[in-house]
């Protein structure tokens, strides 16, 4: 393990902490799809450490793995080597029902789009992960977290009478509620218009500053991006590169760099 | 999760109405069924016990002796005994208004508590006096005060002797008819026991129907009952049963009602069917259900919900919709035979009629409803569990829900066609139905369990007719197999329902030319009038001539004895027959020669000796194949022989040489149209009935039965395709619903609305049509080998397919196919392009 953590140390960011404090880190990742002429190489050797309480972005075109990386630290997908921990727990090794209890307990998600249960109230879809889990809601933090988001008159809307904005607003919500080790945000803002998009983002941004919650999200947007405290760049299933606390700028170079 | 299953189920209402009919109808049709039998015996009790229903208890006599005055008089001592009422009962006959008719007589009771009469008008009869029903009061135009004459009621009593010699009664009262069935049918009398007394005698005696009693204040049944039974062995009366009136009511019912139980387990048979094809309903529309909402189960098991809690949300939205839809069923099937009930009460014959909701009907339904519901949704909630969390963050089109057990359950269903293809075939070869029945129930399953092998190639090749229908005809047969397992499904349903129907069609029909056939090997002709006219006449030219002016008889010829013969040691007739008459015989393939004598089969003779007037010759024996073929010998021996003269009336051969009318009718006349005809015949002939017998006629009486079955059975089993005809409007909604987009690409590529309805349409029909044509095929199949296996013992059985009801069911799986599709295409059609492709 201390190898381990010297490793990614050397390999990641020069502020980053051991892997079994990290919010989500992975070692010698390895994962392919399919097999002869279509096989492809989602991910190769990936070794990365995403710091607690820190709002992480992952970016590179498409196709580059980012996706795929996101799911294995998830646990919504398997990769074929490798080891993957949450909040220091690793999570290669768990069956299919320790994963489950680990994700309503330890992970938040907020997808691009299909977030919300279609026929719950938007109370009802922040409190689902803790329903599930048979557990109780803490109603100062849920009315801190509703009230923060501004979704306090919105509580018994369903989902259709909602806004995107709002309806992604809930989604974050339901992540916060269970205070988990780490969120993870798949293109949240790709179905906004940017005004919206801005304000989904600076919540996150609040979240991550104010809670002290860790957040990593896959975008293509640089300006989705320039939120993060840091930029984490993959191309070809590979880590290539890391920004802090990057500006619009400084991310369209560093893509355009590797799109040449 | 309790409370996603609630959203669903409240949210998505409309998506489960066609789940909810389904268990409704089913769960209707079996209540339905349990409740004939307990409503059957509730009216029989109501009218079994409407002779004593205020008697305390109510002694019924036994085998050994008759109960009479004697045993009243041991009862009235008996202790608790406050009154007694010798129930006795007479048939008389009386004389109203001129006339004299039949009618039956009881002694009213004694006292007040043990009457059972509901008086209309006027005071409870005295002496010379007696009450008449209502019914027969107002056909006789009988008030208060009306005199009647009485008289025993056996014999033939003409009204002049009845009213000289009758005894006077006035009408004292009008009474509401008893319902009691020794009662009903006939004009009830109510008088006094000594009215009963003076009219009895040899001919019409008094019979004593029951002792009823009517127990002092406050003594106790059981106690009572002892004591009256003691009592009665005292007086020497070992057998008569002692009952309370409910006791009574309960025991004479079951003596009546062996018959209802083998209808239940008929009708029983027939809810099992419904409830089959309701659950594979159920079971594709839940799949289709959990299909549509892949992406949302994929998002609660990404935020933690496992697989257990996936699994028990599907099974508590088939538990909120089994328990709603059964609780419907039940209250529909009550609501319904309350609804027959009434319709009988309103007639007088069936007045007595009774509703009875046996708790155990209520139960059954309920937890057939709810089990068959759950149970359905069983495979489908699997299913849900194998979404992949993934799954929520792919593009929609990528989904989808595999099937792992196919292999297992082609494999399983190959085993039970082959299995039972054997076993059929075998009982087929042996007519044996026993043997037949698992054989072709084990293969239909088989087949059901397959149906995936080869309903789907089938709707492509029929799809490929649809193709000159331009764009909407392509994609209507390529959408219809878009998602094989669910086409499967939802013809699958309409299958059973259709084999069933088409099975009982060609069972029918294929039974129906078997019995031609063999009825008209067992009769000479068409028809044949025999014996003696009513007033003693004979048969004559002159009846030949009017039985040609009636329509429908298209030839006819009497038939004389041409000769005399000695048969089985008995003098009889032997007709002879003109060339011409030839042509009324059924079989035109039997000849007569010069020297031949045609014989019912079992003679055991080779040749038989015809005497005549002039001479006598020795014929060849001919036997035919039936048993009521008279001997029948060609008109050329009779003048050889000389034609004799008519029997004596006092003769041995008198009854079997008298003349007979032989007939053949047309052969489009109808069973109804025949009958008619035969009575019509009858009485312009002045013979009876049952003197006219004959090939058409036992064909007609025979076709009467089989229709009126085939008649029932087809409507048992128009609920069950009614069901699955649901089944396919919903199933074709739903992915409506699931096109959406796609559809409304189509219309901004240009497709018109009238041909996005004829696409959705067209997918309706060939689904439906399929599954008809392959039902059809099968049920002309199980048809032909069931009538194979339930009659090949007894005759050739050649199979015969009814084409014209084949069509018709063939016309209404696609007509109903084309409605199913209205709802879902309008739907699809009403969506603007821009608003489908928006909606995500």
């Amino acid at each position: 393990m201390t190898t381990s953590t010297e490793q990614s140390l050397a390999s990641g960011a020069s502020n980053g902490s051991g892997k079994s404090t990290a919010a989500a880190a992975t070692q010698a990742l390895n994962k392919t799809y399919g097999t002869g002429d279509t096989r492809v190489h989602a991910l190769k050797n990936v070794d990365v450490a995403f710091q607690s309480g820190k709002f992480t972005a992952i970016m590179g075109p498409s196709g580059s793995g980012k996706s795929t990386l996101m799911h294995c630290l998830a646990g919504l997908d398997t990769a074929d080597s490798g080891k993957i921990w949450i909040g220091g727990t690793e999570i290669t090794a768990l069956n299919d029902n320790q994963l489950t209890k680990l994700r309503r307990e330890r992970v938040g998600f907020v997808f691009q789009a299909f977030n919300l249960v279609s026929t719950l109230t938007a109370e009802q879809n922040i409190t689902l992960p803790i329903a599930l889990a048979g557990g109780t809601v803490d109603k100062e933090w849920f009315r801190y977290v509703t009230s923060t988001l501004g979704l306090a008159d919105r509580l018994t809307h369903r989902p259709h009478e909602l806004s995107g904005g709002q309806q992604q607003r809930v989604a974050v919500a339901r992540a916060l509620l269970t205070r988990p080790d780490v969120i993870f945000g798949d293109e949240p803002t790709g179905n906004l218009d940017s005004k919206v998009g801005a304000e989904v983002l600076s919540l996150l941004r609040r979240s991550a500053t104010e809670m002290g919650q860790s957040i990593i999200m896959v975008t293509h947007d640089p300006v989705a991006a320039s939120y993060a405290d840091r930029v984490v760049l993959m191309n070809d299933g590979a880590l290539v590169g890391e920004l802090e606390r990057p500006g619009t700028e400084q991310i369209l170079a560093a893509l355009a760099k590797l799109g040449a | 999760m309790l409370q996603v299953a609630l959203a669903q189920v409240k949210q998505h209402a409309r998506r489960f109405i066609a789940v909810a009919l389904a268990v409704v109808m089913a769960v209707g049709f079996l209540t339905a069924t349990l409740m004939v039998n307990a409503s059957t015996e509730a009216s029989l009790g109501n009218s079994v016990g409407a002779g004593f229903r205020n008697a305390d208890l109510v002694v019924s006599s036994g085998l050994d002796k008759p109960l009479d005055e004697r045993a009243a008089e041991a009862v009235a001592d008996a202790d608790g005994v406050a009154e007694v009422y010798v129930q006795q009962q007479t048939h008389v006959a009386f004389g109203a208004a001129g006339e004299a008719s039949y009618g039956a007589l009881q002694n009213t009771a004694p006292s007040a508590g043990l009457d059972h009469l509901e008086l209309i008008e006027g005071t409870l009869p005295g002496s010379a006096e007696v009450a008449v029903d209502d019914a027969t009061a107002e056909r006789l135009a009988l008030t208060v005060g009306s005199q009647l004459e009485f008289a025993p009621g056996a014999g033939m009593a003409a009204a002049e002797d009845v009213a000289a010699s009758g005894i006077p009664a006035t009408v004292s009262a009008i009474v509401k008819a008893s319902k009691d069935p020794l009662m009903m049918g006939q004009p009830q009398f109510f008088g006094t026991s000594g009215l009963i007394a003076a009219l009895a005698g040899e001919q019409a005696p008094v019979q004593v129907r029951s002792i009823q009693l009517d127990l002092a204040a406050g003594t106790d049944t059981a106690t009572a009952k002892d004591a009256v039974a003691a009592a009665l062995a005292a007086a020497g009366f070992a057998e008569p049963t002692v009952n309370t009136a409910a006791e009574q009511t309960k025991e004479v019912v079951a003596s009546f009602t062996g018959g209802t139980d083998q209808l239940t387990i008929v009708l029983l048979a027939f809810a099992l069917v419904a409830v089959l094809v309701s659950a594979l309903v159920v079971a594709n529309t839940f799949s289709v259900l959990i299909a549509q909402r892949t992406r949302e189960l994929a998002l609660l098991r990404c935020i933690g919900a496992d697989r257990g809690q996936i699994r028990r949300s599907v099974l508590v939205e088939a538990l909120l919709v089994g328990v709603v839809a059964s609780v419907i069923g039940v209250l529909g099937a009550v609501g319904l035979m309350a609804g027959i009930i009434a319709v009988l009460q309103g007639r007088p014959d069936t007045e007595f009629a009774a509703l009875a909701v046996p708790p155990l009907a209520v139960a059954v339904g309920l937890v057939t409803g709810v089990v068959m519901t759950v149970l359905a949704a069983l495979a489908p909630a699997r299913a849900a569990t194998a979404v992949a969390p993934l799954a929520a963050l792919r593009p929609a089109e990528d989904v989808r829900v595999g099937n792992r057990k196919g292999k297992v359950r082609l494999g399983f269903g190959i085993a039970l066609v082959v299995g039972g293809a054997v076993v059929l075939g075998l009982g087929a070869l042996n007519a044996n139905l026993l043997i037949a029945l698992p054989g072709g129930a084990m293969s239909f399953i088989g087949l059901l369990l397959c149906a995936t092998l080869f309903v789907p190639p089938l709707v492509t090749a029929i799809g490929a007719l649809a193709r000159p229908l331009g764009v909407p005809g392509k994609l209507a047969a390529v959408n219809a197999v878009r998602n094989p397992g669910r086409t499967s499904a939802t013809a699958t349903a309409l299958l059973i329902g259709v084999t069933l129907v088409v099975m009982m069609m060609t069972g029918a029909q294929t039974a129906r030319t078997a019995f031609e056939s063999e009825l008209s090997a067992q009769y000479p002709v068409d028809i044949s009038i025999g014996n003696l006219a009513e007033d003693g006449g004979q048969l004559d030219e002159a009846a030949v001539q009017t039985a040609l002016t009636y329509d429908g008889v298209a030839a006819a010829g009497l038939i004389t004895t041409g000769g005399y013969a000695t048969l089985n040691g008995q003098r009889t007739g032997v007709y002879q027959l003109t060339p011409a008459q030839r042509e009324l015989l059924q079989d035109h393939s039997l000849t007569l020669d010069a020297d031949t004598v045609l014989l019912a089969e079992g003679s055991g003779l080779d040749t038989l000796t015809v005497t005549g007037s002039s001479g006598s010759k020795e014929l060849r024996v001919v036997e035919v194949s039936s048993f009521s073929f008279p001997p029948l010998m060609s008109s050329a021996v009779a003048e050889e022989i000389g034609v004799p003269a008519p029997a004596a009336a006092d003769s041995e051969e008198y009854y079997s040489s008298l003349p007979q009318l032989w007939l053949s009718v047309d052969r489009d006349l109808d069973a109804t149209a025949l009958m008619e005809l035969r009575s019509e015949l009858a009485a312009g002939l002045n013979v009876q009935d049952y003197q006219t017998s004959g090939a058409a006629i036992e064909r007609a009486a025979f076709n009467q039965i089989i229709d009126v079955l085939l008649l029932v059975v087809t409507g048992l089993l128009a609920v069950a395709v009614l069901i699955a005809l649901v089944g396919v409007a919903n199933t074709l909604s739903l992915s409506v619903l699931e096109r959406t987009q796609e559809s409304s690409l189509l219309r901004a590529l240009g497709l018109t609305r009238n041909q996005l309805r004829g696409m959705l349409a067209l997918e309706a029909v060939l689904i439906a049509g399929v599954a008809a044509l392959i039902g059809s095929g099968l049920g002309i199949l199980y048809g032909w080998l069931g009538a194979q296996s339930a009659l090949g013992t007894f005759t050739a059985v050649v199979p015969d397919v009814p084409w014209l009801q084949l069509g018709a069911v063939l016309a209404v799986a696609v007509v109903a196919g084309l409605l199913a599709s209205v709802m879902p295409a309008r739907r699809a059609a009403r969506l603007s392009p821009v608003e489908g492709l928006a909606t995500v």
